[in-house]
């Protein structure tokens, strides 16, 4: 397992109440583990308690046991756990490095970081933009770009370190749907040598790439498991976190469990 | 008026970052060490030039805008109220050297240079980084501020008029520029934690200047320059 989480709360400084509280799970590649919930549920503080940034850059206090790559990522081993985390937040303005002219510096500059030699960073740079199909604009200023393209250029950043977990928090946010439906078929492909770690609110699209589901409510993980068994049930309906056409099923008073896709309502309801 | 890099191959362009930093320090000091009213001015006067061979006269326009109001200030307190417009004459002078040799350097110098530059001489990573984003900050927050200004006006805010009513513009326009600054600056944080910057490897300069015969050189006269005035200056 490369993610383990063990009973884990965490509070924010200053904050009255806990932003995760009890949760326990584990990850590993083969995948795509999808953490949903509604507003403020917690999704992105886990990802960020798993990439070690809370409580150590946010600061708070957190409890329970982490350990992403065998070791705790806030500890004092975390330098260990460099280049090996990536997290993908959902503003990629605020993501730039400010010390790249180029989208290719830009992308360049995590393994630039990890003291990669020059010939394997531009291998990386190139795969990478190759990946989110932005070659063409290798040689722009980044802050040039659209929103959307600007969220693929820091998707390629984060895939050019090659981490062993790469942790998505609303990826798509930016994205045009075209670019949207793109980058989740990608991720079950990433997932088969990762953790890939997706925590979005857009399940219409997002759902299709999902192996797993994690359900957040208040903190607290009150569902794991298959999508259609997480996500296609009342609860998840009256909670917010589901499908549209899991809503329309659930409307309608469709059996349980709601098919959660138009392919699967298109399955379940012409027989 | 855009503050910040400007692409280009001119002659502060191809010098080393760290001779342009070097000149932005000796200028600043020199500003102060030399004597007599008009020697800051012929410190503006070299720069003027430097700017025209360079390629980069923009920056003079936006030097003499963020002066002018210094000079106002400069006239009335020390040219009508203290009658001594000598003085005046000096700190306008020393402030507009000062001004327009930082404008010319964020102008010529891309920041990821400086810090590949500082790296290459053994600078930590995350003390060049500093430097190097400090030099930003200005910029940033003039494409900040005009998204901001923009946005308040489509909501209504005037922002011309008279000067009650540019006064009462200033608070809709800088409480959300200082808010939203902090709050990028806690996401940027993040995001540079885990893209490595903290990661205690020796960063790899992408595209180190070359740091040649006539840069040396430069340094060191300049270096020579302000030893020289300041024991001139200073010596007993």
């Amino acid at each position: 397992m490369s993610v383990q989480l063990e009973r884990v709360s965490f509070r924010y400084p200053g904050a009255a109440f806990d932003a995760l509280r009890e949760v326990t799970f584990e990850c590993a590649p083969g995948c795509v583990h999808l953490v949903t919930g509604r507003l403020g549920a917690g999704c992105s503080t886990l990802l960020q308690v798993i990439a070690g940034l809370a409580p150590h850059v946010t600061g708070g206090s957190r409890s329970g046991s982490v350990v992403t790559l065998g070791r705790d990522p806030a500890g004092s081993e975390r330098h260990d756990l460099a280049g090996r985390i990536g997290l993908l937040l959902p503003t990629p303005w605020t993501q730039l490095s400010g010390m790249a002219y180029t989208v290719a510096e830009e992308v360049a500059f995590g393994p630039a970081n990890l003291g990669w030699d020059r010939e394997r960073i531009r291998q990386a740079v190139d795969e990478a933009l190759r990946l989110v199909a932005l070659e063409r604009v290798a040689a722009r200023d980044p802050r040039t770009l659209s929103g959307g393209e600007l969220q693929r250029v820091m998707f390629a950043a984060v895939i050019a370190m090659d981490p062993e977990v790469c942790l998505l928090d609303e990826p798509a946010m930016e994205l045009d749907p075209a670019g949207a439906e793109a980058l989740y078929a990608h991720l079950p492909v990433l997932a088969r040598e990762r953790t890939v770690i997706l925590a979005t609110t857009d399940l219409d699209r997002a759902v299709s790439a999902a192996g797993r589901v994690i359900l957040l409510d208040g903190g607290a993980v009150i569902g794991d498991g298959n999508p259609a068994e997480i996500l296609g049930t009342p609860r998840a309906v009256e909670t917010g976190a589901t499908t549209t056409v899991a809503r329309i099923a659930s409307l309608a008073g469709a059996d349980l469990t709601y098919p959660l896709t138009v392919a699967a309502a298109v399955e379940r309801f012409s027989r | 008026m855009t503050l910040g890099y400007r692409p280009g191959q001119g002659l502060l362009h191809r010098t080393h970052p760290l001779t342009t930093a070097a000149l932005a320090g000796a200028v600043s000091l020199l500003a102060f060490l030399l004597p007599g009213e008009l020697a800051p001015w012929a410190l503006v006067a070299g720069l003027c030039a430097l700017a025209l061979v360079a390629g980069l006269v923009p920056v003079l326009g936006a030097a003499a805008a963020f002066s002018a109001p210094f000079w106002g200030f400069l006239a009335v307190i020390h040219g009508v109220f203290g009658h001594d417009l000598g003085t005046a004459v000096v700190l306008a002078g020393r402030i507009t050297a000062i001004l327009t040799v930082f404008l010319l350097l964020l102008a010529s110098v891309h920041p990821g240079r400086l810090v590949d530059a500082m790296l290459a001489r053994g600078v930590p990573f995350g003390l060049a980084y500093l430097l190097a984003a400090t030099l930003q900050a200005v910029p940033q927050l003039q494409r900040r501020a005009t998204a901001i200004l923009d946005a308040q006006r489509c909501r209504g805010l005037r922002v011309r008029g008279s000067v009650l009513r540019r006064l009462r513009a200033v608070v809709p326009l800088t409480v959300p520029l200082v808010l939203g600054a902090l709050a990028e600056v806690d996401e940027r944080a993040l995001a540079l934690e885990i893209r490595g910057a903290a990661s205690g490897t020796r960063r790899t300069p992408l595209d180190p200047p070359v740091d040649g015969p006539w840069d040396r050189a430069t340094r060191w006269i300049l270096l020579a320059a302000v030893a020289g005035v300041a024991i001139w200056r200073l010596w007993p």
